[in-house]
């Protein structure tokens, strides 16, 4: 998210944007992460209980994070052009459920949503919050294709190191200081 | 209707609880790291050797979508290209334990964990896989439990609970 952790809410749900699939694309990534016979071969797949090609779940995955980190930098400027700040989002810890509910064919067009569940202050890391996100995915028919629960890390804007900290963080500042540490 | 792709592959009958797959290895380029994040993750510290260096994460890393897919790739070409697989149901409990870097390898194990037949599509075996990937140190990459469907041969069987 590209919001400061203390700006989050659990209320609004950001339309991420959609993408449509292709063939080729489909059969691109399945042939290098997921070679099986229903996500690379259309006339094989013909035999499967889908009836014909599907794109690998991990593919569709792919594409919302990729349509997410697309979404947040738009945002980024966007907050820029209004004189704001952007927030800072950091790596994420994991993926707690992940659940495939419907399959994507070439040309379906599918769109992605994200909601907050929930946030709260890391333990782990001083001065980041520990956001728990919904991405969900649907296609043109409204039908769900995936809903995933996703853990990441998002910055605090109002963050006060303790004095201790404080003193270390100058301290590792320092070029003689930032020396020792090297060593 | 036999499907002649799958007819002589392994089906959920053939399939036991605590089976091992041994996978591959996989060797992670700058090129591979770089070409992934272009596509799907292009975040600063996945594209940029430099910035990387001064992120969290030390170096540059995969997205850990991209570690992700090179684990299932390894079990599609250990296990589930010799299997009447019928796709998958999701996954639970993702966790990116350490970043795979630059010119690590990827390899690991999955286990069976646990076997069941679906009530409402006789047809369909609910297979959970757990995985423990790891790099060339024997550290921890990533561990996740994934869930998909294997062909049952017999779907007239009597289901196992009832039969006994």
């Amino acid at each position: 998210m590209t919001l400061w952790f203390e700006d989050i809410d659990s209320e609004t749900v950001w339309p991420l944007g959609e993408y449509t699939f292709t063939e080729d694309e489909i059969i691109h990534f399945a042939k290098q992460y997921d070679p099986q016979y229903f996500h690379v071969d259309p006339e094989a797949a013909k035999h499967s209980h889908f009836g014909g090609l599907i794109a690998s779940g991990w593919h569709t995955v792919s594409v919302g994070h990729k349509v997410m980190v697309d979404f947040m930098y738009a945002h980024d400027d966007m907050q820029r052009a209004n004189g704001e700040e952007p927030g800072v989002s950091g790596p994420s810890p994991g993926v707690n459920k992940m659940e495939f509910k419907a399959p994507v064919r070439s040309g379906d067009t599918i769109r992605f949503d994200l909601k907050v569940k929930n946030k709260r202050k890391s333990n782990s890391l001083p001065g980041w919050g520990l956001l728990t996100s919904i991405i969900s995915a649907y296609n043109e028919q409204d039908e769900l294709v995936y809903r995933s629960e996703i853990a990441s890390f998002s910055k605090l804007r109002d963050y006060k190191p303790k004095l201790k900290e404080r003193v270390l963080l100058a301290m590792a500042a320092m070029p003689v200081f930032r020396k020792l540490l090297r060593k | 209707m036999s499907n002649p792709i799958t007819k002589d592959r392994r089906h959920f009958e053939d399939l036991t609880v605590g089976e091992v797959i041994k996978l591959g290895e996989r060797h992670l380029s700058k090129d591979d790291i770089i070409s992934f994040a272009k596509q799907f993750d292009p975040l600063p510290f996945h594209l940029d050797e430099d910035v990387a260096k001064k992120s969290l994460l030390g170096g540059l890393a995969s997205s850990g979508w991209q570690t992700a897919g090179f684990s299932l790739r390894m079990l599609v070409d250990e296990f589930l290209n010799k299997v009447a697989g019928m796709g998958g149901l999701g996954f639970d409990n993702l966790k990116w334990k350490r970043p795979l870097m630059k010119n690590d390898t990827l390899t690991g194990t999955v286990t069976i964990a646990s076997l069941r037949r679906s009530h409402s599509h006789p047809r369909m075996g609910i297979v959970v896989f757990d995985f423990d990937m790891r790099n060339q140190n024997n550290q921890e990459v990533m561990t996740l439990s994934l869930t998909n469907l294997v062909e049952v041969r017999d779907p007239s069987a009597p289901f196992e609970e009832d039969a006994a």
